[in-house]
């Protein structure tokens, strides 16, 4: 039986950088809805997912190894004290609190100093709405971490490693991914949460699921009716996604990736496939499953579930491509360098 | 007491789920930290674009000479969600820009701490009571 | 009108029955215009019309949204496979209301749009333009939200059905109100930027334009499309264009990404190369 964590109670703690011993004190795990909640549905009666939604989480991806194989901490105290007493780079007790703070305020520039201030302007601070979550990691299991890469795709990493050494200045093209707005890289599928404007919309119509992830403004058209994938020849950077009801959860599988679309630092191989599950668990709750199956790129298929929770408001365009100062001021910066 | 209330978490002694976006932005590449600068200046326009923010102004330098620069910021989206507005930084507000200037040595520069000129405060989010300006929702 | 048949007895009543007979006859022979017997499409189960489907606008507007002839295309190499279809035009009128000096700059964008174009740069098509670009665009029409996603640079557009809403800045493809009046999505277009155009031929708008589209359908495989163009900087007067839109009705029709940021970056970036590139195709 999948267990899900209702996210009907969401905590709020006030003050960006407070000490720990000065919290407002947090609630313990989320409980059920006080009254009966029914799913709410659309005119053909499936169940409505539509809203605009937060998928930030500070939940890691991969579980620190310090934490085993434990999934889940007890509540929130304990997700605390864990913290606290996290051994390695996170640093010791109270007195590491303040710079992962600055750490987690600073998603971008991660202490750059060469960089604006990301508080400054809201990015993944404490103004952002995210779903509780007593989670260790996103990714479910003992492991709690992407598996092993294959021996051909660790060999693929490390030519491409090399490959940057010398030539990532070289264009365009040898940039990142991201950096040249193709993708961020995020949107996959699996949606994964990003350190800021983790947003994004669904809206459904007969037959349809659309989804729209405010990074990078990329749009998901889903069909709901279980059809055939589109030929292998047409491979779209977000794959090609059929979804069908199983009872109130919608599943969709997505095949058919560009071999270079990004995750977690991998391409997908073209023999990548990815379900994913939605289900409504509350009126302001959407869990969402994944697992990925490239046999190509990462030994065994792994899982990963998390919450996203409806948000007032918007998705706002974020016209990536459009506003790429830093594209051709990079490359100019780099000629620049090589001419001193 | 059970509600529903849309709470967040801060970000005291939690780390954030997902690595910086580092490669998304080289910006060791764009901007020199041995050319660190402060500017005073006008703001002539506010280009609310993405992937990065840009304040446009003109600098007088001890000269007179007014110079036009332009200073990088962030996404402006969580503004938006924060209230904030086209609106939010007019033309002709003064402020104080500390940062570092491009490698090309263009008059760019990214801010990595902008402030009012009138009062010190910081821009935005950054400690200066939020725009009022503007239903976002 | 009533047939006093006591009246109209005799030779002269019968003809005068056939005569009235016979126009009644013609007039319901004749295929009646949009105007007189409106299409009444087919509702969504919560009683909207249906403007749900994949839709692509079949002209040449986005050469030019104004009539005009063949003519050549800018890159010579291209020959034939790029030059300019003639088009009938989808501007009311015919004309474009520019001011004298937005006429002029729309020549000269005329004469600078292959360093100009935005559709070349992969940059989002804005309104209308993404309506008539040559790829289709999907409705997925929920009941508070209607989803328009473009194929063309992944553009999309979430209209909001409820209260009227407002922009906090602008953006590619503007911020969308909808309503529904009688048949028609009626769709009010504000905080649309100034970095698109019309078409390839350099029509241009400020960031005052606000367009005011409305679709209404006029077939089971047709909407009809008009959208109202307002920018007092540019042009004398409110002024309109007016087009149909056709249904996708290949079996497995679907929306393919065309992610062609990739397809710009020589365009963009080439003249920044560590190595100039050989030739002038990869």
């Amino acid at each position: 039986m999948r267990r899900h964590l209702l996210s009907s109670t969401i905590v709020l703690v006030a003050g960006s950088l407070a000490p720990l011993s000065a919290q407002a004190p947090v609630t313990a795990k989320p409980a059920p809805a006080a009254k009966a909640w029914t799913m709410p549905r659309t005119p053909d009666g499936k169940p409505d997912l539509q809203g605009v939604y937060s998928n930030a989480t500070t939940v890691p991806v991969a579980r620190p190894a310090y934490l085993g194989a434990k999934e889940f901490y007890t509540d929130e105290a304990d997700k605390v004290a864990s913290a606290a007493a996290a051994p390695g780079r996170g640093g010791r007790g109270a007195a590491a609190a303040p710079a992962r703070a600055a750490a987690a305020a600073d998603p971008e520039g991660a202490g750059l100093a060469v960089h604006y201030d990301t508080s400054q302007f809201g990015l993944g601070g404490p103004t952002v709405k995210r779903a509780a979550s007593l989670r260790t990691s996103i990714i479910t299991g003992p492991e709690g971490r992407v598996p092993a890469l294959t021996p051909e795709a660790a060999k693929a990493a490390a030519d491409r490693r090399a490959f940057q050494q010398e030539h990532q200045w070289d264009s365009a093209q040898t940039r990142p991914i991201a950096e040249r707005c193709i993708t961020w890289g995020f949107e996959g599928p699996p949606m994964m949460p990003v350190g800021y404007n983790s947003t994004l919309q669904i809206v459904q119509g007969q037959g349809y699921v659309g989804i729209v992830q405010e990074m990078i403004h990329d749009t998901r058209v889903i069909p709901t009716d279980g059809r055939a994938h589109g030929p292998a020849s047409i491979r779209p950077w977000m794959g090609d996604s059929v979804g069908h009801w199983e009872g109130d959860t919608l599943v969709v599988e997505t095949v058919n990736f560009e071999p270079r679309t990004p995750f977690q630092q991998n391409p997908f191989s073209d023999a990548a496939k990815v379900t994913e599950r939605f289900t409504r668990v509350d009126a302001d709750t959407v869990q969402y499953q994944f697992t990925v199956d490239d046999a190509k790129t990462w030994v065994k298929p792994f899982s990963g579930e998390y919450n996203m929770v409806h948000i007032d408001g918007a998705v706002y365009e974020y016209a990536c491509h459009e506003g790429n100062y830093g594209m051709a001021n990079n490359l100019s910066g780099a000629r620049a360098t090589e001419k001193k | 007491m059970r509600n529903k209330l849309a709470v967040v978490l801060a970000g005291a002694g939690l780390m954030l789920a997902v690595a910086p976006i580092r490669a998304h932005h080289a910006f060791a590449a764009e901007f020199d930290e041995k050319r660190p600068l402060k500017l005073k200046g006008v703001v002539t326009r506010w280009e609310l674009v993405n992937p990065h923010s840009w304040i446009h102004l003109d600098v007088k330098g001890a000269d007179g000479k007014v110079t036009p620069w332009m200073v990088e910021g962030g996404s402006p989206n969580s503004l938006f969600r924060n209230g904030f507005t086209k609106e939010s930084l007019p033309e002709g507000t003064e402020i104080l820009v500390e940062g570092y200037q491009a490698k090309d040595g263009a008059n760019r520069a990214v801010g990595a701490n902008l402030t009012y000129a009138k009062d010190g405060k910081r821009l935005f989010m950054g400690g200066s009571a939020p725009g009022a300006g503007g239903d976002s929702k | 009108m009533q047939i006093q048949l006591g009246k109209a007895q005799g030779r002269l009543g019968n003809w005068l029955l056939v005569a009235m007979a016979g126009t009644a006859l013609l007039s319901l022979s004749v295929i009646p215009s949009p105007a007189q017997a409106p299409y009444k499409a087919p509702k969504t189960k919560d009683g909207k019309p249906n403007l749900n489907g994949i839709w692509q606008a079949m002209n040449e507007a986005n050469w030019d949204i104004r009539p005009h002839g063949a003519s050549q295309g800018p890159v010579y190499s291209l020959g034939a496979a790029y030059s300019v279809p003639a088009g009938l035009g989808v501007v009311e009128g015919g004309e474009i209301p520019y001011k004298p000096e937005a006429a002029a700059k729309q020549k000269q964008n005329y004469t600078d749009r292959l360093k100009l174009d935005p559709e070349i740069k992969c940059y989002m098509g804005g309104v209308p333009r993404s309506t008539y670009m040559p790829y289709p665009f999907q409705i997925i029409q929920g009941a508070s939200n209607i989803m328009i996603a473009y194929e063309f640079a992944g553009a999309v557009r979430v209209v909001n059905m409820g209260a009227p809403t407002k922009a906090p800045a602008d953006s590619w493809m503007g911020w969308s109100n909808g309503k529904w009046e009688g048949d028609s999505l009626v769709i009010d277009v504000t905080s649309l930027n100034d970095q698109t155009w019309f078409d390839r031929a350099g029509n241009w708008h400020s960031d005052a334009l606000h367009v005011v589209e409305r679709y209404t359908p006029i077939g089971p495989d047709a909407l009809q499309y008009e959208a109202t163009i307002d920018d007092p900087k540019v042009f004398t007067r409110q002024w309109k264009i007016s087009m149909p839109l056709y249904r996708r009705l290949e079996k497995n029709a679907q929306l393919l990404e065309y992610k062609c940021v990739e397809f710009s970056e020589e365009v963009l970036y080439g003249h920044l190369r560590k190595q100039p590139l050989k030739g002038d195709s990869k």
